[in-house]
Formats: C-alpha cells, sequence, structure tokens
C-alpha cells in the first residue's frame, strides 16, 4: 500500500514537472521567437540609423563632388577646395587619379607634415570603380582598407568627379574619397547596450565580404565564416547566399564558439547589394532564467515536499509499527492477563468449591467441616485479595487512580502492619523487627489506604519469600523533607529470603510477572503486587528502590514525602514517673529512653534482667520504687518473663510491669499475666502508645478500653440494613446477629426512607447502606435521609456497605452524606468497629 | 526495498534539478606546459595585424586562449600593402600589437620601422619556449636579438595522389632516380602528365619548387659560394651550373609535359583544382598552395565526384634522396610600444608552444615550424629526411638577391627561354 502511496506520489510530481517543463519550454519557445522578431526589428531599425548615417556621410562627399564637377578645377584647386572645407578632425579626402591611381590627401603623410601625395596603387580598392554610381544615386562606401596616409583603418565614401588638366585643362576622371577611420564609426556603430548587451553588426557587401565587421565575426567573408562553424553544401550555401542577400530575416547559426547565436540580416537600401547582419548568442534571447527559474522553483517545492512527506510517512511508519507493537504486546498482554486471570481465580474457586462439597459430605463431622470452613475462608479471602488487585491495578493502569487523603496515625498503620505480618511471622518463626526512627510526627495527611497497601505489601512480600528461620527487619524513619509542610517518611524493609535474580528486577513491576522458582510458585500470589505498589509510590510522589541478591535476600526502600497533618499530640505529658526500661538491646534502650524523657519520664535503663533486679532493688532501698518497669520479653540470659517473675516474687516491690513483645502476646498472655505483668507494649514504641500504657498502669488514663473479645457493649443495639440481595442480607444479619445485634432490611433505598422517616426516635442506632439498588440506590436514600426535617432521621449515622469499592465510590458515598464505608465481602472484624466507631461518635456527641 | 526506492526517487529528481541548470564549463585547459601568468580577468584588446585576407588559424588560437582570460579581446586586422604599410601602421594611431613580419625585411631601409618595432623576442624573461621550434629557422639578428619568431614554416616540394599510386602498384619516389622511374611508368598506363606545376611565372614555378632545394644542397657549406652568389659576382653563376644542368636532365626524361603546365593559369587555385581532376599522379607546389587544398576540395565537382587520398611530399632531385628546404613563412612580432604589451607577450608565450603551433598549423594547412612533423600526415614526409639534407636559405646565408638570380636562371633554361650557358653569364643580372 506504502509503496502504492509513494509510486502514485512520485507519478504525479513527474507529471506536474513533465507538464511545468513542457508549458515552460512552450514559453520559452514563445518568448524566443518574440524575441528573435525584435531583435530582427532592432536590426532593421539599426538598418534605418546606418543608412540616415551613411546617407549623411556620402551627401558631404556629393556636395564636394557636385561643386568640383561644376567648377571645373585642376587637382590642386579642387584639394584646397576641400581643405577650406569643414572636416572632422579625424577624417580626411583624398583626390585620386582614375588612371595613376596617385593624388592628394587633405591630411598630410604620417611622419611627413608636408607631404600630401597619396598612392592607392598598392591599394586593391579603385582599380575597379564599378561600384562607385553617379553622385546621389547610392551610398558608395569602400570596403574597410587601410588609408595609405596614416595606416589607419578606414572606410571612404566615394564620388567620381572630373578635374581639369592643369595643362591641357583637358577632363580628368578622379576619384575623391572621404576618408572615415573604422575606429571611429565603431565606437558609434553599437546596438543600443540595453537592449543587447552581447549583439553585434556587421555589413557585407554583396559578395559577402565585410564592410564593416563585428569582433565575432570572423574570416574577411560572412559566408566562409558561416561554412567554417555550421554544417553546408554548395546548394545550401548559394541558398543561404540568396536569402541574406535580398531580405530581411532571422536565422540560427553557430558561432566559432560553437554556441548557437541568431543572426537578423537587412539589406541596406540605397547601397549595392550590402546588407546589414545583427548578431546575438541565442541564450540572450531565451530568457529561459524566469521559465528555469520556475521549473527549478516547482521542482524544489516538489521534492522538499516529497522528502517531507518521505519523512512524514517515515516517521507514520515507525509510530505506526511501535503502535502496532505496542498494540500486540497489549493484546499478549490482555491474554496474558486472562490467562493469569483464568489461572489464579480458578485455583482458590477450585478450593472453595472442592471444600464445600467436602464440607457438605462431611456434615457429621465437625473438626473436618470446621477444617474445610477454614480453609473456605482462606482461599476467599486470597481471591478477595485478588480480585481487590487487579481492579486496583486496573485503575491505576487506567489513570483513574485517584487519592483520598485522610488525617491518620502513623502509629496505627504500624499496629496494623505488624498485626497483618505476625500471623506469617510466627507461622514461619522468622526473626522479625520494626524499628521506628525520629517519629516526631504522628499524624499525618494522605491516602492512608494506598500508603498500607504500599506497606503491606512490601512486608507481605518479604515475610512470604523469606525462609523458616530466617529474619525481616523493618525500619520507619522520619527525615526532614524537600517539600514544605512534609516530613520524609523512609520504609526500608530488609529480609533474608530467597532475593531475586536480575533478570526478574527488570520486570518486577510489570503486572503478573512472578519469578520463576520452585521455592516461589508453591508460595500463593497475585503477582500483582508488586506492580501495584510501584504505581502507589508514583502516584504518592514517591519513589521505590531494591537491592536484591538470590538466596541472600532483598531490601526495599519506600521515600515518600508526606504532609505532617495539622493535628499532633503534641502536648503529651506524663506526671513526673521513674521508669526503668530494660531490654538487652541498645538501641531499643535508647529509643524508649529519649521517648520518655520526651514525655517528661526519669528514664532509667537496665541491660538485662539481673541488672535491672539490682537496680529495683536499689531503688527501693532509697526509698522509691520504680513507678513502671518495661521488660522485654526476648533477652538473652534472663527473659522478660523470668525477670518480671524474680522482681515480682519480692512482695515488697508492687511494681507494674509493661512486657514488650514484637508480636502478638496471646500466646505467652497467661504466662506473662502469671508472672506478674501488669501489661503489655509493642516494639516499635510511639510516644503515645507509651503515654497511654504507662498513664494506664499508673492510673491517670481516663480512657478504658472495652477488652477486645468483650461486644456486650454491642448486645440489643437495632440496625436497619438497605439490601436488595437476599443472600447478602442474610449473611450481614446473621453475622451481626452473632455479637448480639438486631437488624431490619429495607429492600431498596426507598423502602428504607420510608422506614426511617416512618420509625419511632432511637429505634434504630444506625443504617448499613448498599448503594446499588432498584428503585432508589443508597446514595439518593442517603440524600433524602439527610433532607428530612426529623433531626433525629437526618442525623443517624448511615455506612455505605457496597460492593462499590474504589476510593471514589468512597468518596461519592462520603459525598451523599454517608459516615463510612464498608465494601464487600464483608470483614465482620471492620463491621463491628464501624459500628464501635459510630457508637462510640454518637455517645461523645 | 521502499526506503531505496523513496531514495531513488529522490536522486533522480535532484538529477533532473541538475539537469535544469546550466550546462556551461569552462573549456578545458587545452595547453600542456603552459600557465597563465597575469589576472585572468584582465580586460583589454589585443590585435594582430597582417596580410592574410583570412586568418581563421589564428582566431581559433584567439579562442583558445580566450579560455584562460575571457576578457581579452583578440582581433586580426588585414592590413592592405602589408608589407610597405605596416611601417606606416606601426608609427600610426592604430599600430598592432602583434604583426606579421619577415626575415628578408632585415637591414631594408624601407622596411626599418618593421624590425624597430618588434620586441626581442630572446629575451629570457619573456619566458617563451623557443626550443619547440627548429632551430634553423629561427632567425636571430647579428646582434642577437630576435624580433620575429616563425608561427609557420614553408617548403617546396609536391602533392602526391596516393590513390593513384597504390592504384598503380608504384611508390611515392624518394630518389631521383625513382622519380625519373615513376614518371615512365606512369607515362606507360597511360598518364599523359605524370609529374605538373606551374610554369607560367616564375614565382613557385615547377622549375623554382623542384631545383632550388637541389641548389641549396650544392652551396650549403661552401662559404665563399654563398658569400660570391651574395655580392652578385658574376663569376658565381657557375655555383647554379650542376643545378641548371640537372634542371635540364630532369626536363629531358620526360616527366614533365610543357604544354599541359602551361594551362596551369596560376600557382594557387589552378594548381589545385588541376590535381584535383585526378589525373596527376603529382603536383609540384610550395607549402602555401598545400594550406589551400582542404578549402578546395569542395570546389572541385573531381574531387567531390572521385575524392583521393594525397599528402606533400619533397621532390627527390637528388640520387642520394631529397631536400628538405626549410623556411618560416610567417613570423609574429610583438610591438615594443603596445599599449597591451604584456598581454601581446602573454599571448606570445601560449602560442610559441607546440600544441598551438601545431594546432595552428593544422587548421592553417601550413606546415608547423615545430620540431614534430609527424602530428600531420599531410607534412610528415619531411619530417623523416636526415637533418644533414635539411637546408634553410637563411641559415646558409643566401640573400634573396642572390636566390632570384637561381629562380630566374632556372625558369629561363627550365622554358626554354635561355641555354644553361646564357643563364649563368647573367648572373646578378636578373631582377624580380
Amino acid at each position: 500500500m506504502k509503496r502504492i502511496v509513494i509510486i502514485v506520489n512520485a507519478i504525479i510530481m513527474a507529471a506536474i514537472l513533465v507538464f511545468v517543463v513542457l508549458y515552460s519550454q512552450f514559453e520559452s519557445k514563445d518568448t524566443y521567437s518574440r524575441q528573435i522578431e525584435h531583435f530582427q526589428n532592432i536590426t532593421v531599425t539599426m538598418e534605418h540609423v546606418t543608412e540616415n548615417y551613411l546617407e549623411g556621410e556620402q551627401r558631404i562627399c556629393d556636395v564636394w563632388a557636385r561643386y568640383i564637377n561644376n567648377n571645373p578645377m585642376t587637382m590642386e584647386e579642387a584639394h584646397e577646395f576641400i581643405c577650406s572645407s569643414r572636416v572632422l578632425e579625424n577624417t580626411s579626402a583624398h583626390l585620386v587619379y582614375r588612371d595613376t591611381l596617385t593624388g592628394l590627401s587633405t591630411r598630410p603623410k604620417q611622419g611627413a607634415a608636408d607631404d600630401y601625395t597619396v598612392t592607392y596603387q598598392r591599394i586593391d580598392l579603385l582599380e575597379d570603380v564599378s561600384w562607385i554610381n553617379e553622385i546621389g544615386e547610392s551610398i558608395n562606401v569602400s570596403r574597410a582598407y587601410t588609408n595609405p596616409m596614416n595606416g589607419e583603418q578606414s572606410l571612404a565614401f566615394c564620388d567620381r568627379v572630373t578635374l581639369k588638366d592643369p595643362d591641357s585643362s583637358a577632363p580628368v576622371e578622379a576619384i575623391l574619397l572621404r576618408v572615415i577611420p573604422v575606429l571611429e564609426l565603431e565606437q558609434k556603430w553599437v546596438f543600443p547596450q540595453e537592449e543587447f548587451a552581447n549583439a553585434e553588426l556587421s555589413m557585407i557587401d554583396s559578395k559577402g565580404d565585410y564592410i564593416l565587421k563585428g569582433y565575432s565575426f570572423k574570416n574577411s567573408n560572412f559566408f566562409e565564416f558561416y561554412k567554417s562553424y555550421n554544417p553546408s553544401d554548395p546548394a545550401s550555401s548559394k541558398a543561404l547566399f540568396d536569402k541574406i542577400t535580398s531580405a530581411t530575416g532571422s536565422l540560427s547559426m553557430v558561432n566559432s564558439h560553437g554556441e548557437e547565436c541568431i543572426l537578423a540580416y537587412t539589406p541596406l537600401t540605397d547601397s549595392v547589394g550590402w546588407t546589414l547582419l545583427g548578431f546575438v548568442p541565442a541564450k540572450d534571447l531565451s530568457g529561459g532564467i524566469e521559465n528555469w527559474l520556475l521549473v527549478g522553483t516547482v521542482s524544489a517545492g516538489l521534492l522538499i515536499l516529497f522528502l517531507f512527506d518521505l519523512l512524514y510517512m517515515l516517521n507514520l511508519n515507525k509510530r505506526l509499527q511501535v503502535t502496532a507493537k505496542e498494540a500486540e504486546n497489549a493484546n499478549k498482554a490482555k491474554t496474558d492477563f486472562l490467562s493469569a486471570m483464568s489461572h489464579d481465580i480458578r485455583t482458590p474457586m477450585n478450593a472453595i468449591i472442592g471444600l464445600t462439597t467436602i464440607a457438605e459430605n462431611n456434615l457429621g463431622d465437625v473438626a473436618s467441616t470446621g477444617e474445610s470452613i477454614r480453609k473456605i475462608r482462606l482461599a476467599g479471602n486470597h481471591l478477595l485479595t485478588l480480585i481487590n488487585d487487579i481492579l486496583d491495578i486496573s485503575k491505576v493502569e487506567s489513570g483513574k487512580l485517584k487519592l483520598t487523603p485522610l488525617t491518620f496515625s502513623i502509629e496505627e498503620t504500624v499496629e496494623n502492619l505488624i498485626n497483618i505480618s505476625q500471623p506469617m511471622v510466627k507461622e514461619k518463626n522468622i526473626d522479625f523487627t520494626f524499628w521506628i526512627n525520629g517519629m516526631e510526627k504522628e499524624y499525618l495527611h494522605t491516602d492512608q489506604l494506598r500508603l498500607n497497601q504500599i506497606y503491606i505489601n512490601i512486608l507481605s512480600n518479604a515475610v512470604k519469600y523469606t525462609e523458616p528461620g530466617g529474619s525481616v527487619n523493618v525500619e520507619l524513619r522520619e527525615e526532614e523533607s524537600a517539600v514544605p509542610g512534609c516530613i520524609q517518611l523512609t520504609y526500608v524493609v530488609a529480609d533474608t529470603g530467597i532475593g531475586m535474580s536480575p533478570e526478574y528486577m527488570a520486570t518486577m513491576y510489570q503486572p503478573f510477572s512472578r519469578q520463576i522458582d520452585s521455592r516461589v510458585n508453591k508460595i500463593q500470589g497475585t503477582g500483582l503486587g508488586l506492580a501495584i505498589t510501584k504505581q502507589m509510590v508514583e502516584l504518592l510522589g514517591g519513589t521505590i528502590e531494591c537491592q536484591s541478591e538470590e538466596g541472600k535476600g532483598t531490601t526495599f526502600t519506600v521515600v515518600l514525602d508526606i504532609p505532617a497533618a495539622d493535628r499532633q499530640r503534641d502536648n503529651l505529658r506524663l506526671e513526673p514517673v521513674d521508669v526503668l526500661v530494660v531490654d538487652d538491646d541498645e538501641s531499643t534502650l535508647t529509643t524508649a529512653a529519649d521517648t520518655l524523657e520526651a514525655l517528661g519520664a526519669s528514664a532509667q535503663q537496665a541491660r538485662s534482667g539481673a541488672e535491672a533486679i539490682s537496680m529495683i532493688e536499689q531503688k527501693h532501698l532509697s526509698g522509691r520504687d520504680y513507678d513502671v518497669v518495661i521488660v522485654d520479653w526476648k533477652m538473652s540470659g534472663t527473659d522478660g518473663i523470668e525477670t518480671i517473675r524474680r522482681i515480682s516474687s519480692n512482695a515488697e516491690w508492687k511494681i507494674p510491669f509493661l512486657l514488650i513483645s514484637a508480636y502478638d502476646w496471646s500466646d505467652i498472655e497467661d504466662k506473662a499475666k502469671e508472672a506478674g505483668a501488669t501489661g503489655f507494649i509493642r516494639k516499635p514504641f510511639f510516644r503515645s502508645t507509651l503515654y497511654e500504657k504507662i498513664n494506664d498502669l499508673t492510673g491517670n488514663n481516663s480512657d478504658s478500653r472495652e477488652p477486645e473479645d468483650d461486644y456486650s457493649d454491642l448486645q440489643g443495639l437495632h440496625i436497619l440494613i438497605a439490601e436488595d440481595n437476599d443472600i447478602n442480607w442474610e449473611i450481614i444479619s446473621a453475622m451481626l446477629g452473632m455479637f448480639g445485634i438486631t437488624t431490619d432490611r429495607a429492600e431498596n433505598g426507598r423502602v428504607c426512607v420510608d422506614m426511617i422517616n416512618s420509625a419511632a426516635e432511637g429505634s434504630y442506632e444506625m443504617i448499613f447502606m448498599d448503594v446499588q439498588m432498584p428503585e432508589m440506590n443508597g446514595l439518593d436514600a442517603t440524600r433524602a435521609i439527610r433532607s428530612s426535617e426529623n433531626p433525629w432521621v437526618s442525623s443517624i449515622p448511615i455506612v455505605a456497605m457496597t460492593a462499590d469499592a474504589f476510593s471514589e465510590n468512597v468518596a461519592e458515598c462520603l459525598n451523599a452524606g454517608m459516615n463510612g464505608h464498608i465494601a464487600k465481602p464483608v470483614d465482620i472484624k471492620l463491621v463491628i468497629k464501624e459500628i464501635r466507631r459510630i457508637k462510640e461518635r454518637r455517645e461523645q456527641s | 526495498m521502499k526506503k531505496a526506492l523513496c531514495i531513488l526517487l529522490a536522486l533522480l529528481m535532484l538529477l533532473g534539478l541538475t539537469a535544469c541548470g546550466s550546462e556551461e564549463k569552462k573549456e578545458e585547459a587545452a595547453v600542456e606546459g603552459y600557465q597563465p601568468a597575469l589576472d585572468s580577468a584582465t580586460k583589454c584588446k589585443i590585435t594582430v595585424a597582417g596580410g592574410y585576407d583570412n586568418f581563421e588559424a589564428l582566431e581559433t588560437e584567439f579562442e583558445r586562449f580566450n579560455a584562460y582570460y575571457p576578457n581579452v579581446e583578440l582581433t586580426f586586422t588585414k592590413v592592405d600593402d602589408y608589407n610597405n604599410m605596416i611601417g606606416t601602421v606601426l608609427d600610426g594611431n592604430d599600430a598592432p600589437d602583434i604583426y606579421v613580419n619577415y626575415s628578408w625585411m632585415y637591414g631594408r631601409d624601407q622596411y626599418k620601422s618593421s624590425i624597430d618595432h618588434a620586441e626581442n623576442l630572446a629575451d629570457p624573461a619573456l619566458n617563451l619556449d623557443l626550443s619547440c621550434i627548429r632551430s634553423n629557422i629561427i632567425l636571430n639578428t647579428d646582434d642577437g636579438t630576435l624580433p620575429m619568431v616563425p608561427v609557420f614554416s614553408n617548403t617546396y616540394g609536391m602533392l602526391v595522389n596516393n590513390d593513384l599510386f597504390e592504384k598503380e602498384g608504384l611508390s611515392v619516389p624518394t630518389t631521383y632516380q625513382e622519380l625519373v622511374e615513376v614518371c615512365k611508368a606512369f607515362r606507360e598506363k597511360g598518364y599523359e602528365n605524370p609529374l605538373m606545376g606551374f610554369t607560367n611565372a616564375e614565382t613557385t614555378s615547377l622549375f623554382t619548387l623542384t631545383i632550388y632545394p637541389f641548389f641549396c644542397g650544392t652551396v650549403a657549406k661552401d662559404e665563399e659560394a654563398v658569400k660570391k652568389l651574395n655580392a652578385l659576382d658574376p663569376s658565381a653563376g657557375e655555383y647554379m651550373r650542376p643545378s641548371l644542368e640537372k634542371m635540364a636532365q630532369f626536363l629531358s626524361e620526360g616527366c614533365v609535359n610543357p604544354d599541359a603546365c602551361a594551362k596551369i593559369e596560376n600557382n594557387y587555385d589552378a594548381v589545385i583544382l588541376r590535381f584535383f581532376e585526378g589525373d596527376v599522379p603529382m603536383m609540384t607546389c610550395s607549402g602555401d598552395t598545400v594550406s589551400g587544398t582542404k578549402k578546395r576540395e569542395s570546389r572541385s565537382e573531381a574531387f567531390i565526384a572521385n575524392p583521393f587520398d594525397y599528402t606533400f611530399v619533397p621532390v627527390p632531385m637528388s640520387d642520394e634522396g631529397a631536400y628538405f628546404l626549410d623556411m618560416p613563412n610567417l613570423q609574429f612580432s610583438v610591438n615594443k610600444d603596445s599599449r597591451n604589451l604584456d598581454m601581446a607577450n602573454e599571448f606570445m608565450r601560449f602560442l610559441i608552444t607546440s600544441r598551438e603551433l601545431n594546432e595552428m598549423a593544422q587548421n592553417k594547412g601550413l606546415m608547423s615550424p615545430t620540431k614534430d612533423l609527424s602530428f600531420n600526415s599531410m607534412y610528415a614526409a619531411f619530417g623523416v629526411i636526415p637533418e644533414s639534407r635539411v637546408f634553410s636559405p637563411e641559415e646558409i646565408g643566401l640573400t634573396d638577391d642572390a636566390v632570384i638570380q637561381l629562380r630566374q636562371a632556372v625558369y629561363g633554361v627550365g622554358t626554354g627561354a635561355m641555354t644553361i650557358d646564357e643563364a649563368i653569364a647573367g648572373f646578378g643580372t636578373y631582377t624580380r
């Protein structure tokens, strides 16, 4: 196709060029013809000018001759008469006897001031005077000859005169010559320069011999000159001779340079067969420059156009190729995506369906059914993660992902991180540490959900790909940011896992890329985590770096500039308390001591259990006990529980203990409490954590938290649920029922609005509102409720419970007037947490 | 493939555009060894004066010179009654920059001006390559100056119809004996006029052309003879005897038909046109006449109808072989008062090279003055004659007057107007 376009273009251009050239040639020929005609006319004009001049000169000669003839005089008398006439400076007159060809000149011989004698005996000019007609009949001009008096090339206007013999007074025939130097004539006798700068004139006699000769005319005879440079034969020579000597016209001939010239010819009237010749190079008449300029311009224009089009097409081609390649890749990616999706969705679905079948078949076996249901839940969770990831990557790639900044506590984020990672850390017996460093700002303002995703993805990967017995070290540090109002949060996760190959690292941020490794393949994952993480980091304006070595481990570093929230708990101050921190890790000791000092506590450090006991003993002996002792669980030598036990065994020391653990302490809770631990604190230490924990122990904290497994506060709550789907209604109703919460159902938004409007005040604690419902959707229903005139109705908490899980959906819900958002499938823990949050807020208000 | 096609099309268009441009090209430098010494943009007029009606060969040289100096306008001007007028012309307002000169003008008062105006061309400062010219026709004056250099040379010989020789199976004669035998053979084959020539006047008559080289050979190395001949000493007439006897012998051999020769009206056109009739194997003439043959080929209906190959060879009047009478023909002088003397000298420096002199001689149809005659087949036969048989009258030292004695005596004997003794007795009394 492209070739056809190029060929068609070339043909069109060639056709245009041919047309322009032909048109130009036609124009050139036309111009050329007109110019030749013009040149011929100028030559004819020059003939008139020449004739006038010659006539003028001849007339002078005629006047002299008539006078001499009318007044018979001797040679001397005639000579004297002419000398007395006014003669131009460079001209002269000769009187020559026809018989002797000698006579007198009006000017003396060169070099002999008194010698006026002249002879034409050796000049072949006057032997035959038949060309000299009677006075007044014609112009009788001689050929150019050498003036015998001064050697100058000259022309002579002649007349026959009759003198009288001085002795016998008998008539003697003589010739009167008015002699004019050729040089004189040449200066006057030129073509008008402005018309034809290179044109020349010549005058030939009836034989073709030059009378006057232009520079470009060669030979002494024009026809010989013509024959020398132009092919001719006797017949054509004769025709040429006849043509030139008989009429006015023009012809083309070649000059001595081999150049084409135009010869214009016209007979000189009143002369004896003389012809005036105008000669000009043909190129001077062609006037082709403009035409060639036109052709050149069109050619250049077409060429430029052609080259431009060519380059454009090549560029377009290249881009099309790239686009085609991209499309091909995209198509392949789509195929790969669908293939991966199919595989990754089918895998947990297989588990769910298979295990459901097993459970159905083993309904009597409680243990087996329980195990199946547990595995179904795991598979379901995995499926949910996969779907969330797919949705995320899809949004990221389509550019639809938008950030929803919120103010949140980084402490909660860290806690959440630890909570999420702990089950696997414990399962794989991984040495897990989490350090925070320089965390001054606890409340930040960004999209917490995305930040969590980033941190969780990296950490969960580290834990997933670390072999049992390995270690995962996390560091979160706050540094000064170059961005005003921001802190720089650096999150480093280093593991001793399987590491990555350089080849994989090159593509690890691409969706569905997984390292080909037998160890990896047995690990479940969507292959989307890193791709999402990378996109999220970039969306938040941060950087992600990775260093990895196969078999040795991987370190991910994420650096983000995050705006600090306006609200900070800067006024955290403890009552004056003495705190002993016991840990064998120096940095933990330093961090804890610094934090405590910052909170206004007096912190002392013990690096082992024994040292702690000694210090407590000494403190006690000094008359005061520590107000709080914070002991690390895992210490070399005497561990934290044993240390607490030994200290608690001394009944005199009534000291509250906080046991430090990076892990979930549920496993050691009983043992620790038995040993005397009063509470637990998790590393890393946030200022607010220490503040609250110490206040709890010292009795200064007014907050009292419900135990996490105590749901008595939920008993009797009555919630309206707007849900069109029967199964979903059944699930949420049943799940809430497990916590003693009763529910009413509204089948759609309209029903929901009607129900709440007709309900008695305080009959519902809150509303869980599905969004996509028939008749009236959740958003419209919320707006309708919020617009109610009943203050109780209009202020009732509404939380979205919907499968529309994108952040913009969340924002939409909040904008419609909802108070929260829970995505389906629902996590009952989150639901309970949300109910409590709503409840607390209502109680506070 | 597509890219190559596009590039090819683009190149074709470019080529097309290039073709639209001017085709003017500077004429390739044609002269070996010649390097312009003046500013090529120099603008001036150079006039060369001579007696020729036409000098197209020189005009061609003008064109060639213009390749180096395009702004120099060179013209050739014919001066009427050249020999007598050149002095006046040189003294006048219309004096040429370069002019034709003749070595015979040396020492003659009436031509003094022509010699006096001439620049010394032997001046090393002019840097003329005189070595390319045969030394025996470069004629320095007694004081060592060189007022003129030959641009053509002349000699005497005979035109040979090579086709007739080939047709009759004969070879061009190189000795007197062969000449006689060839004439006899042609006669036997029905050719009435094996050898012809102009006989109606003394100037370049058959008799002079055949015997003058022979005569030079007899006196070339005899200084006393030359001295006596130049002094027109009556006793010197005897030096002509061998030549006159040779002439008489030649005529008696039956090689020449006097009646047929008498019908040739002049020594130029008529000689050439008679030769072009195609029935004359050999026609005596001078190099000047040879130069007119080319142009007259188209004027001869006989030659047009039956063209043939011809060359110019020396007439072998000696048993030992032919003599080559080497004479300067046209010589150029530079007017030392020229208003454009530098450019006039530059043109001479351009012209006086083997290449340009040969080129001009070829165009003119005359013999080149250079050492290489092989380039022109017309004159190549003279190039192979050994140096011992090459003479220049000027080099021998014979004056014009002495030569006139011989020419008149030979003509008298040849035409039968005189006996050999009468001719010898008349030595010193003959005029032009």
